[in-house]
């Protein structure tokens, strides 16, 4: 087999191994989900195609690894049924990982699994520069570290200050673990810094006069992050967003400021260190109308 | 007649909730309940007394410890 032919089947998930004529076969996992049924098709692949082994990735994916060369059409054929297709590799748009959200985990603020699935049937598998790697967290305790990712989106409260039943008593100045909230220098308002808010609500659940209330219960956007040989921090884009469309547009916006700007092989945070993160904002923002 | 006063700034969560549970029960419904308490405990003790439909009717501070008055809720049962 030639290179080309080698790097075809890596972009439909199906990677090379060290073993000659062997490969690690990656399936199409959105949000690290999988029903029982599809587990055992899996199972039955693995133990028929491959060695009895599965590897579970870094990034909720599952590969079925020593599946060999003449083996992996008949492989993709018995998963067909259960709904688990193969994956993707090289310059793609990633598996889309998620949390549980907020149908199961209690610190929820959104869907992300429902997002997830979203932004999986729009963008899964398409081309771009380089690898594109989006990942969604329920809420800011962010256990899908959204800021490693080339996208990531965070469940996020952001809060507004109600004066008229505020006592002033300070329990929300002590609880905000940022730092954001100040009293004005009559001491008469309180102020809210944006920049420092991370959305956590605990000013609104702490506050025992229900002065601190939910402004939006939505999402942030974060942009540019990765981890690999050099890693390097998202950034937040946009304001708060309210809806699930929202979110959608931007991430949308994002990959085609990626596909303009973006140079093959160059991950995108790299992108952004060119051409700056205004750039990014610029361009979302006048595609979007987000703000 | 005092109001009763429980201390819970040796106390981490789960616990400070725990214990002003267990101070709650003793007190009538409508009756207050002086909670002392770290600035860490705030939000988890204040959220949950929140949940159960409890009031919290007044706060001070003593530098970085806080006193909150917690009125039982009508509702409670125990």
């Amino acid at each position: 087999m030639n290179e080309a032919d080698y790097k075809e089947l890596k972009k439909g998930g199906m990677m090379r191994q060290v073993e000659v004529g062997l490969f690690s076969v990656r399936l199409h996992v959105v949000g690290g989900r999988l029903s029982t049924p599809q587990l055992r098709a899996i199972r039955e692949a693995a133990d028929r195609f491959g060695r009895g082994e599965i590897h579970l990735t870094s990034r909720q994916g599952v590969e079925i690894p020593h599946v060999p060369q003449d083996a992996l059409a008949a492989l993709k054929e018995l998963l067909a049924p259960s709904g688990v297709g193969v994956g993707v590799c090289g310059p793609t748009v990633r598996t889309v990982t998620a949390c549980q959200g907020c149908r199961v985990c209690p610190s929820g603020v959104i869907d992300s699994p429902e997002l997830a699935c979203a932004v999986d049937r729009e963008l899964y598998g398409k081309p771009v520069p380089h690898k594109f790697k989006v990942g969604i967290s329920g809420c800011v305790n962010n256990c899908m570290k959204a800021e490693e990712n080339d996208a990531g989106i965070k469940g996020w409260i952001e809060p507004r200050w109600e004066g008229s039943a505020c006592a002033f008593c300070g329990i929300c100045q002590a609880v905000c673990p940022t730092k954001a909230i100040s009293t004005s220098g009559d001491g008469k308002a309180l102020t809210i810094d944006e920049t420092l808010c991370i959305g956590c609500g605990d000013c609104i659940a702490s506050c025992p006069t229900g002065s601190m209330r939910e402004k939006i219960r939505g999402y942030r956007v974060f942009a540019g992050g990765k981890f690999g040989r050099r890693p390097s921090l998202g950034r937040r884009i946009l304001g708060v967003l309210q809806t699930k469309e929202e979110v959608m547009a931007a991430i949308v916006a994002v990959l085609g400021f990626f596909r303009e700007h973006g140079k093959p092989r160059e991950r995108f945070g790299d992108t952004l260190q060119r051409t700056g993160f205004p750039a990014l904002e610029t361009f979302v923002k006048e595609r979007t109308g987000l703000q | 007649m005092t109001t009763p006063l429980l201390d819970i700034t040796g106390d981490v969560c789960p616990m400070t909730f725990v214990k002003v549970k267990m101070g709650l029960q003793r007190v009538l419904p409508l009756g207050t309940l002086i909670v002392r308490l770290k600035e860490e405990a705030l939000k988890n003790v204040i959220s949950s007394l929140k949940t159960e439909g409890h009031r919290v009717t007044n706060v001070s501070r003593e530098g970085t410890i806080f006193l909150l008055e917690v009125e039982k809720t009508t509702g409670a049962t125990k």
